[in-house]
């Protein structure tokens, strides 16, 4: 017995280490592009700045982290990857401007907010954080650190968007962020949404309090529990401030003190009759003000209102527009629309307050900065936290991208371009909100896109002139109910097909044109669920965004376009196998294997390798249960087996399964991506460039490139070039200490694109995928005192190059530009000759790849190929380009020789001229020196030492050719062939100069020389 | 039997439990121990390393002289033209001919104050508190697939460099340097690798990878005679 426990625990001690070999890690190299877009960027929740410098800003997300600028907004980096995404607040200890402290969870309480997962602290500068607490409240809305004592901070967490919760309220530190208690605390449904200091007296405090609920439904905002409350030690007491204010109940109060007079406070009261109230006593007593509708507007979404930090007149709320008072608040009037109009929906402002000209704006699109008080707006484009659902490719070389996102659209990019994938690349194709976009795989430069609600439309791509193709209500049938996010599939068996769904599935067989209804209502229809007018509280919103009992997923087998799988949001999942004349239900089968009952249908995937084998992630998190929810079925779902992982974080978007391998899977979460290799027993979190939290809505394979692209909700559209290692390495072949992988061949190629891009101006940028694959090999662990390199060797066994190897534990690449060494070039002159950096591409045939690790060699063979398919550069093309580049390359070295010869006779008569006491002798080597000299400036630029000046001589014009040549992917002209052969006699005549100068003068000169 | 099992699985545990938690001068020491140790160090007075960066297959050479406390001079060549970079105590200059610059350029004086630290021939490491800088350990971080010890070094000129050391060889892996000066953040990456013990009995890393390329060294003298000439520039 106790030989059985020993030998299980050492089993299962050596599962955990052959498995624990293979991460993210392992896959090191492999490092995902942020395509952005920057043109327009994504919800932007919270900004703080250093009042010391004016110019390091943070700058908080709703769902890409936190980006930090040294520089006033000129250049950003992301400094908060490796922790949860979602930004509620930002706040710097101005005393000490490297720590800064992050709430994560977004309190912006719509539909599609993310949660936050605690407080976060750094004292360096976002270079390293740590977790400080709060870990439960989901949801923090703002932070204030006690000017006149950094120690004291406030944190405002409304807490739990859809549970009751007791972690939720006014929370305080008075050590510094090491210890917390709640100070200001409600109930369970009831939060804090605001908090703000006296920063003449810290003991005075003011908070708001918030009672709000969504359910997947509606929302609710506003409840007894919502108030206005004040302290005056610091927050120990609290009392609720009244007198002036409207009845209660209130909804959500946003609230400022005027900086330099901090009496005077202006506070947004939502409640029955919402308004603008004003105090100039701190408090006591208020005044309703005449306020504008966007001072009104949208109080739970927009709840933002500053002061001018010098004057307590000038007021500024940011909301659906930008407005700013200049009387305190009586009146407002709305930003200029010279220079950018700033995105609508507006979260966050900072004001430097030592140059209060200087603002900052956060919106649903991204920051803008004013110079000007907030009057005229200029737009920041290198902040890539758009905010995609879903994302789509089509069949175009180099593919296109194209995805909707929250408040921005409907946006196409291609996935490479001559400039790398930058701002001018990307084009948006509809408006509102975006969702599903899919290329109408019949007609290239055609797109389905929506808006909210189901608004779909056909789109040419190129004029963005649009075409509504929804299905609209018929005789007989319900009110159509369209999910927020509306399925927009074409099919996978027949990509004839397109699909769309209200509470009904519909299939059009002409892009749209017309419409075939093929089932009856999917959805439970559950009319309790369907009060969607009711939705908002105190405050109507209906946006269709709580839209409910609608069809959330579609998916055509791709065996057979007969078989069509359903998943909705209100947890049915069906399906037919006769194209909709009968459907059934199994969502009381994955009940069994544990997914809760009535479950939000993610995301459906059929298996390409078995007809009955379906995976399918559900969403819970709507009633307030984060857990991460994948199974799968192998018998069209009749049972069902949970997948689950302890590396699972966050409520579940997306399951793929790879098109290759079919054990390796791909979950994206609202809290990262995952990947299994051995088909979802184990799995790891990806990290290569992805932040460690990222929110994963969407997962595409493209099988032309083997890409993995990513819709991220927060940081914009990533890809993953080739994941072709990820197949390869198989956890058998990680066992092996050294491993080297097949070549497959490689065609020869100067790169996609020429040398078109132009120099970065701002604005972001994603670069291009390597143009040429890599060499790989694997090293079961990192090499610290061995030697890697990489020979290649042509079938005649002559190097052609010597590569650094990388020696990383887990995959290595290594990148050879398929080209020879460079030739020895003359050296000296005025300039470096670039001639010396070239070297003629090789010519397709077979090569030998040798990996040398320490003292091991490992040979692998390598196939380069020409593309065929191109007339304009046959074989022989290449041959005869590669004649004519080597003629050039030994004409180079031949020079190089004949003037190393000359400077060696140079050096030597420099020796003597310079010691020599004898005068004779000086004159005759001098002038010997001199005729070589003369020689030595007509072979190679000696004189003009200047960037700006290109003396050319005959070591130049060798190179202007034998670059353009070596560089060039034609045949070489006749022209530049009749330029080889005149260079190649004016290097014979050279040499013969050369024998003529050493005839005249070598003999006496060797007298002098050893005379000496 | 049971006693195979049980050492196998004492070597496993053993594995798992490498991260006792050390200090950052423990740390730091089993550093130093395996670079050759203090006493070995402290006898350098002067490096000499050659070497080269390939790019594209062509070849850059490389010159690097530290003289301790005195000067560092880092020489750049390629097809018969030289550029430099020289640092010592009181002036920095930096000559890259390559495109057609005629005289050698002082380096600004924030450049200047934040060389300083290069020209410690021991590294910052070795009594690193005496010399005026402070470390922490921030605990571990993962370098590449190994799970590091994650060290931060704030030197007294300012500086911060973030160093990652291998907890099996206690060599650093990479080495993270942020400098400020002129106004500017800028972040700079190296990795160490292949290191090598010399006939002096210290260890030196003879791989080391910038972001444009990797330099390989083949040849490093310790205390050899440095020409203090080459701390000036030449015309």
């Amino acid at each position: 017995m106790k030989k059985i426990i020993f030998l299980t625990a050492l089993f299962s001690i050596s599962i955990l280490f052959s498995f624990s070999q293979i991460t993210s890690a392992t896959f090191g190299t492999m490092k995902a592009r942020w395509l952005g877009p920057g043109t327009n960027s994504g919800r932007i929740t919270a900004i703080d700045g250093s009042n010391s410098d004016g110019k390091t800003i943070y700058v908080g997300t709703a769902g890409g982290g936190v980006w930090k600028t040294t520089n006033a907004g000129a250049s950003f980096t992301p400094v908060f990857d490796k922790y949860c995404q979602s930004i509620g607040a930002v706040a710097i200890d101005q005393s000490k401007p490297s720590i800064v402290f992050v709430g994560t969870g977004e309190s912006n309480m719509r539909n599609s907010v993310s949660i936050g997962n605690g407080l976060y602290m750094t004292n360096d500068g976002g270079d390293n954080w740590k977790k400080v607490g709060l870990d439960s409240t989901e949801h923090i809305a703002k932070i204030v650190i006690d000017p006149k004592n950094s120690k004291n901070i406030y944190v405002a967490a409304p807490g739990p968007l859809w549970s009751d919760s007791k972690n939720r309220g006014l929370y305080k530190s008075d050590d510094g962020g090491k210890s917390w208690n709640k100070i200001l605390y409600i109930n369970e449904k009831a939060g804090c949404a605001d908090v703000a200091v006296d920063p003449e007296n810290p003991e005075i405090v003011y908070a708001s309090t918030w009672e709000f609920r969504r359910y997947p439904y509606a929302f609710n905002s506003g409840g007894a529990g919502s108030g206005m409350w004040k302290s005056t030690d610091g927050g120990k007491n609290w009392k609720e401030l009244k007198n002036g204010l409207p009845a209660k109940p209130f909804g959500r109060i946003a609230f400022a003190l005027a900086p330099s007079s901090p009496q005077n406070i202006l506070a947004i009261v939502e409640s029955a009759s919402t308004g603008l109230y004003i105090s100039s006593d701190g408090g006591e007593s208020w005044k309703k003000q005449s306020a504008t509708s966007n001072v009104e507007a949208r109080p739970f979404y927009f709840s933002v209102i500053t002061i001018d930090p010098k004057d307590p007149k000038r007021v500024y709320r940011p909301a659906y527009t930008f407005s700013y008072s200049v009387d305190g608040g009586y009146s407002f009037a709305g930003a200029s629309n010279e220079g950018a109009v700033p995105h609508a929906d507006m979260h966050a402002l900072w004001i430097n307050p030592n140059n209060t000209n200087q603002m900052y704006l956060g919106t649903d699109g991204g920051v803008y900065y004013s110079l000007d008080k907030g009057v005229s707006w200029l737009f920041i484009q290198n902040l890539p936290v758009g905010q995609f659902y879903h994302v789509a490719f089509d069949n175009a070389k180099p593919y296109n991208v194209m995805g909707g996102l929250q408040d921005n659209g409907s946006w196409l990019a291609p996935s490479a371009s001559a400039s790398g994938v930058s701002n001018a690349d990307w084009s948006e194709l509809y408006g509102g909100d975006g969702f599903w976009v899919q290329p109408d795989p019949a007609h290239p430069g055609y797109v389905y896109a929506e808006a909210q609600g189901g608004s779909v439309s056909r789109i040419n791509a190129k004029t963005a002139k649009s075409v509504d193709i929804q299905p609209k209500q018929g005789e007989g049938e319900e009110k159509l109910r369209y999910n927020w996010n509306t399925p927009i599939v074409i099919g996978t068996a027949n990509k004839k097909n397109l699909y769309i769904a209200s509470q009904y599935l519909y299939k059009s067989i002409n892009e749209g044109k017309d419409w075939q209804r093929i089932s009856p209502d999917l959805t439970t229809n559950d009319k309790n669920k369907q009060k969607q007018e009711e939705s908002g509280g105190l405050s109507a919103d209906v946006t269709s965004a709580e839209n409910h009992c609608t069809i959330f997923t579609i998916t055509e087998s791709p065996f057979d376009e007969k078989i069509i799988w359903v998943g909705t949001d209100d947890g049915n999942l069906q399906y037919t196998i006769d194209g909709g004349k009968k459907w059934i239900n199994v969502a009381k089968n994955y009940e069994a294997a544990g997914i809760p009952h009535q479950t939000w249908v993610s995301s459906i995937e059929l298996s390409k390798y078995d007809r009955n084998t379906l995976y399918v992630t559900f969403d819970n998190h709507m009633y307030g249960d984060m857990n991460t929810y994948l199974a799968k079925s192998s018998d069209m779902g009749k049972t069902w087996q949970r997948i689950d992982s302890k590396e699972f974080t966050g409520f579940a978007h997306k399951i793929k399964e790879d098109i290759v391998n079919k054990n390796l899977l791909f979950l994206g979460t609202e809290m990262g991506l995952f990947t299994s290799l051995d088909g979802g027993k184990n799995w790891f979190r990806m990290k290569n460039n992805i932040p460690e939290y990222a929110l994963v809505r969407d997962i595409q394979i493209n099988p032309s490139t083997n890409d993995l692209i990513l819709a991220t909700h927060g940081r914009g559209i990533m890809i993953l070039d080739n994941i072709s290692a990820m197949r390869n390495l198989t956890p058998k072949i990680a066992e092996n200490n050294v491993y080297t992988f097949k070549n497959a061949p490689i065609q020869l190629t100067n790169g996609y694109f020429g040398n078109g891009g132009h120099e970065a101006q701002g604005g972001w940028s994603a670069g291009n995928p390597a143009s040429v694959p890599p060499i790989q090999y694997y090293l079961k662990n990192r090499l610290s005192t061995d030697d890697v390199t990489v020979e290649i060797f042509d079938n005649q066994n002559k190097l052609l190059q010597k590569i650094p190897g990388t020696k990383r534990k887990g995959l290595n690449e290594v990148y050879w530009n398929l080209r020879m060494t460079p030739p020895k070039v003359a050296s000296g002159g005025a300039k470096i000759d670039y001639s010396s950096f070239v070297a003629p591409m090789v010519l397709p045939g077979n090569y030998k790849v040798k990996l040398k690790v320490g003292d091991r060699e490992y040979t692998e063979s390598l196939t380069l190929v020409s593309d065929a398919t191109d007339k304009t550069f046959t074989i022989a093309d290449r041959q005869l380009q590669y004649k004519v580049a080597m003629n050039l390359y030994h004409l180079h070295e031949k020079l190089a020789t004949l003037v190393d010869s000359i400077s060696k006779i140079q050096a030597e008569l420099k020796v003597t001229v310079n010691t020599s006491s004898d005068k004779k002798v000086k004159e005759y080597l001098t002038e010997y020196n001199n005729a070589l000299e003369t020689l030595r400036a007509t072979l190679l630029a000696t004189t003009q030492l200047s960037q700006f000046a290109d003396e050319e001589r005959l070591r130049e014009k060798i190179s202007s050719v034998y670059l353009a040549v070596c560089n060039q992917e034609a045949v070489p002209s006749n022209s530049q062939i009749a330029n080889v052969s005149f260079l190649q006699k004016e290097e014979l005549k050279a040499e013969q100069k050369f024998k003529t100068i050493n005839a005249q003068y070598s003999t006496k000169a060797r007298e002098y020389l050893h005379a000496k | 039997m049971k006693k195979v099992l049980l050492s196998i699985l004492a070597t496993m545990i053993i594995g798992f439990s490498f991260a006792q938690d050390l200090t950052a001068d423990q740390i730091v020491n089993k550093y130093i121990d395996a670079i050759g140790g203090k006493a070995a160090w402290s006898k350098v007075n002067s490096l000499v390393m050659t070497g080269s960066v390939k790019v594209q297959g062509a070849e850059l050479s490389v010159i690097s002289t530290i003289v301790d406390k005195k000067g560092m001079r880092q020489e750049f060549s390629v097809n018969g033209m030289t550029g430099y970079q020289i640092v010592t105590p009181d002036s920095g200059w930096n000559f890259s001919p390559f495109q057609g610059q005629k005289a050698p350029e002082p380096i600004t004086a924030d450049d200047l104050k934040e060389s300083q630290d290069n020209l410690d021939v021991q590294g910052n490491l070795i009594d690193y508190a005496a010399k005026g800088h402070t470390v922490e350990l921030l605990g571990k971080d993962d370098v590449d697939g190994v799970e590091t010890y994650k060290l931060k070094e704030t030197l007294k000129n300012g500086k911060i460099e973030t160093i990652y050391i291998d907890p099996e060889t206690f060599l650093i892996i990479r080495d993270v340097t942020k400098q400020k000066a002129n106004g500017q953040e800028v972040e700079s990456k190296t990795d160490l690798s292949n290191y090598k013990k010399l006939p002096e009995g210290i260890l030196v890393p003879m791989s080391i990878k910038l972001p444009f390329g990797e330099l390989i060294i083949t040849d490093v003298k310790v205390n050899s005679k440095v020409d203090p000439s080459i701390f000036h520039p030449s015309k």
